[in-house]
């Protein structure tokens, strides 16, 4: 229990250095030298600092939006097995909970962006509306898979332990479907290109960091923490597919997940370094790919559970 | 089950004092509220009580000496009475202030008299015990809803509407005769359980012809066509009632007929489960392109049917392959929907009913900015929002996690079962997906933001008791979405009711989940606090400033610039153009300097536009042949008397 809350606490703390690994790569492919790899915390620490200019649009709403993403990004990490260890709070059906947790939040930043009364805000808040839609059906299709493998709605039953490489023994071949449509979830939910370039100069072609334009000073840290800790929690879950192993030493285990957490921010920033962003009636397409390979992945499992 | 009689009378009694009294406006109006009130409250205590009990109260009174009004209240009737005693509690002490500006005070004492009349007929409906009594209270609910739907006949829309509800509520009822018609002609007993002994064939007719005709009245795809015209046309707190327990006695009759045959086929369960999902998910995404904010609200009721059903659905197929665990899962989980959808929809209904009241419009896109001014109508309407797209903490949440435990207990099943429970999840999925979309754009659009025209300038939120209302129902929602626990026995004796042949439920498991809902309700609650300080700290001796919002370099915005609830629905109704096409009226623009155009979209229901060519025009072109009967001689006329009796004789 307290290895497991000292972990959730790390992983809070952990969770902006690994965001800047991605802009350090981004860096590299363009030739530049890029941020310190602790630019987040500059970040935060700076907007920490500051006070805030509230639009005469905004209500009590605009305020709760950073309060609830940040709440939810939280929370959900508490259920997280990180590096194999059980998690805080762990219950049969915890997934459900957690994917509805996560709606929650994303209720909240659109509520708020609404709240400003701003044609772009709105702009954004339609397609953060749309998008995670398809990706829900998508992460349910792999609940399913995951059910129809071990029998339970447990994140901690997928991901602690041994269970994980249990998995891969059980049904390796559709696994891997999974772990390329997790990826695709985690672009889409995570607003990374090719869905979403955080990074543009026009406030048209965003989706996330337009919602949240009007949000300054110590609430856009909020915000900030959150979605590193939203991004964390997608990433350690694709690091402990892709690296199960479980050596029974627990320092080796960790260097393992860290290793997994690398390879995982590596491959964000190489996508958004080699592809383009997605015209916005592409991303449908995209993320549809997920449902079909969570789709296909059960259909193979059939086969093996037999 | 004299209590239930007695809260039954005491409110009829009202609706008649109403119309007397009509000429004293005021006074007429306190005593309907009050006893209307009184009696609903009586009858809340009475359900709640028999539903800790598991006791079944029957009796019977001869009717013009042929035939039986027989009365039977099991777990189930129970059941429904607390959630339409309870809706219909509310709904008449948010009429209070709802009816202060009607200047016709006999319009308004005839609203009463009719409101009376449908609580008392959808008790009536839900307690019946033989086929006569069933449709005699269904009839009178149905005529009174159909009066308390012209309320405002002034508008042709609002009779246009009216029609279209007495067509298809009547045409479901032909349904239903032919369902019980069916069991009569073949037991020749009028009592409901008579129904176990029909052939296997009889029953699935039976249940095929009264699920139509109840469906239509629940408002399943697609014989939901009446229900986006006849709610928003009803005054609000009618609509309330309407849309949160009038539609249930819909899947009420399909609940009855289903424990009554007994007849465990999975096909009974595949047919409920894909109605459901179509219901679901084509309900939002109708409900996403609504420009009106009761029609949108009616059409978020269809969807919610759909996620009953899915409900129903599962449970029906959990008991066909022999699995108790999945099968009162889904029952449990259709249960709790049916409960917390009357609380959170009569409170959206409610507060649309404010937002109409104050502002005299119901069009999403001329309003904005209300929550400014109407603080408790818009934190109450997030609150409802936020249960209907089924999120935790509130109540919402917690039936849709019984149900998606239902469907996950059937991925394990064999193959067609196991199809049925990735559609069913999927399904929900992309529900409460869409279900969010839709209830963020409402809010984003009424509440938040600038107001787009005149109408939702400066307006107020006055009235104690519409306001009260909507109070209790959003504590109610966000209470049961803690602590489920609670409330879990009632659901579960509605499931005991329906004779699974299960014994004595045990409780403990569902206890564990639902302590699991509340203590992770808990943790997110911590969480909240523990960020809130976090906040305030950060937050201590800083400068706040005011300012417009930014508008990305551009500085003179005005509120139309705002995005649109159509803009904001648009790009997910185009995914779903196929189920949805949308019209756009729009006239060119001609000349260099264009003054003025106009453009005009909407979203088509297909069951709607469907319904015009495959069903009306061939059953008009049919009875258009048939005309030559109706030619005006009354000669003739005389002549077809003696014709029919002359044939009569030959059966007698």
């Amino acid at each position: 229990m307290i290895e497991s809350v000292i972990l959730w606490f790390l992983a809070i703390l952990i969770a902006p250095f690994f965001s800047a690994v991605i802009l350090k790569v981004k860096a590299f492919f363009g030739g530049k030298k890029g941020p310190p790899l602790l630019i987040n915390y500059y970040t935060l620490i700076k907007l920490f600092k500051k006070g805030s200019v509230y639009s005469n649009s905004t209500t009590l709403v605009f305020k709760l939006g950073p309060i609830i993403s940040l709440a939810t990004a939280v929370t959900v990490l508490m259920f997280l097995p990180i590096a194999g260890y059980t998690p805080i709070f762990s219950f049969n059906g915890d997934v459900i909970f957690i994917m509805y947790i996560m709606g929650l939040g994303r209720f909240f930043t659109i509520a708020a962006a609404m709240d400003t009364a701003s044609p772009f805000e709105g702009m954004g808040a339609a397609r953060e509306a749309y998008f995670p839609i398809i990706c829900e059906a998508a992460m349910f299709m792999i609940l399913i898979f995951f059910y129809r493998l071990t029998g339970e709605l447990q994140l901690a039953s997928f991901f602690t332990g041994g269970n994980t490489l249990g998995l891969w023994n059980m049904a390796g071949a559709p696994l891997l479907f999974i772990v390329i449509a997790f990826f695709i979830i985690l672009l889409t939910e995570n607003s990374r290109v090719p869905v979403d370039d955080p990074a543009t100069h026009l406030e048209l072609t965003m989706i996330h960091e337009v919602m949240v334009l009007d949000h300054s000073g110590p609430d856009f840290g909020l915000i900030e923490l959150g979605s590193f800790c939203k991004l964390f929690f997608y990433a350690t879950i694709i690091s402990r597919l892709i690296l199960p192993f479980d050596f029974g030493v627990p320092a080796f285990g960790f260097a393992l997940f860290v290793l997994g957490l690398f390879i995982v921010y590596l491959a964000i920033g190489v996508t958004e370094s080699v592809i383009a962003r997605y015209r916005m009636d592409k991303v449908p397409q995209f993320v549809l790919t997920s449902f079909a390979l969570a789709f296909f992945a059960i259909i193979i499992s059939l086969e093996f559970i037999k | 089950m004299s209590q239930f009689f007695m809260a039954i009378l005491i409110i009829v009694f009202g609706g008649f004092l109403a119309l007397l009294l009509a000429r004293q406006a005021k006074l007429m109006k306190l005593i309907a509220v009050f006893s209307l009130s009184a009696g609903c409250l009586l009858g809340v205590i009475d359900a709640g009580t028999k539903l800790m009990g598991s006791d079944i109260y029957t009796a019977s009174f001869s009717f013009l000496r042929v035939f039986s009004l027989g009365f039977q209240m099991d777990g189930l009737s129970a059941f429904f009475l607390f959630a339409i005693f309870l809706v219909s509690l509310l709904a008449t002490l948010y009429s209070f202030h709802y009816m202060d500006h009607a200047q016709k005070p006999l319009r308004v004492a005839a609203n009463y008299f009719f409101f009376s009349l449908l609580i008392a007929a959808m008790a009536l409906v839900v307690c019946s015990s033989n086929i006569i009594t069933f449709m005699f209270s269904w009839e009178i609910m149905s005529l009174s809803s159909f009066f308390l739907v012209i309320y405002n006949y002034e508008s042709a829309e609002n009779r246009r509407a009216g029609y279209l509800y007495f067509v298809f509520s009547h045409v479901g009822a032909m349904f239903i005769f032919v369902a019980f018609g069916i069991v009569y002609g073949l037991t020749g007993s009028f009592d409901f359980t008579a129904m176990g002994s029909l052939t296997e064939t009889a029953k699935y007719l039976v249940f095929i012809f009264s699920f139509i005709g109840f469906g239509s009245k629940a408002g399943v795809f697609p014989f939901h066509v009446w229900l986006p015209h006849a709610h928003p046309a009803a005054p609000s707190h009618i609509s309330a009632v309407m849309s949160g327990v009038m539609i249930k006695t819909g899947i009420y009759g399909i609940i009855r007929v289903y424990s009554l045959l007994d007849f465990n086929t999975p096909v009974f369960g595949y047919i409920v489960l894909v109605a459901g999902v179509i219901s679901g998910v084509l309900g939002v995404v109708y409900a996403l392109g609504q420009q009106d904010l009761k029609r949108m609200l009616a059409y978020s009721s269809v969807e919610n049917i759909g996620v009953i059903l899915i409900g129903l659905g599962i449970g029906m197929v959990g008991v066909s392959e022999g699995n108790p665990l999945m099968a009162v899962l889904g029952f449990a989980g259709c249960f709790f929907h049916i409960l917390n959808h009357s609380l959170f929809k009569s409170l959206l209904f409610m507060g649309a009913g404010m937002v109409l009241h104050k502002t005299g419009t119901r069009s999403i896109d001329a309003l904005g900015g209300l929550l400014k001014n109407m603080k408790i109508t818009g934190a109450t309407f997030i609150i409802g929002s936020l249960a209907i797209s089924g999120l935790p903490p509130f109540n919402g949440f917690v039936s849709e996690f019984f149900i998606y435990f239902g469907a996950f207990k059937g991925i394990a099943l064999g193959k067609t079962a196991f199809v049925m429970c990735i559609f069913a999840i999927v399904g929900l999925a992309v529900i409460g997906g869409l279900a969010l979309a839709c209830f963020t754009r409402v809010i984003g659009v009424v509440f938040q933001g600038e107001p787009r025209t005149s109408a939702a300038v400066d307006v107020n939120e006055k009235g104690a008791t519409m306001l009260i209302s909507m109070l209790i129902l959003a504590g109610a929602c966000l209470i049961i979405g803690v602590f489920p626990g609670a409330l879990i026995y009632m659901p579960m004796k509605a499931v005991s009711a329906l004779g699974l042949a299960y014994g004595n439920i045990p409780l403990e498991p569902f206890y564990q989940m639902t302590g699991n809902i509340t203590q992770s309700a808990m943790i997110l609650f911590a969480v909240v606090l523990g960020v809130i300080a976090l906040r305030s700290f950060f937050y201590r001796g800083k400068t706040i400033g005011k300012s417009g919002t930014w508008g990305c370099g551009f500085t003179q915005p005005t509120a139309k610039m705002q995005y649109t609830g159509s803009s904001y629905a648009g790009s997910i109704l185009e995914f779903f153009s196929a189920a949805a096409p949308l019209t756009v009226e729009h006239s060119p623009i001609s000349g260099r300097f264009p003054l003025k155009t106009d453009y005009k979209s909407r979203i088509n229901d297909i069951a709607e536009l469907h319904m015009g060519t495959l069903i009306v025009r061939p059953v008009l072109f049919f009875f258009d042949k048939l005309r030559w009967i109706q030619h005006g001689d009354i000669h003739l006329y005389i002549g077809y008397i003696l014709l029919a009796i002359i044939l009569l004789l030959f059966f007698i």
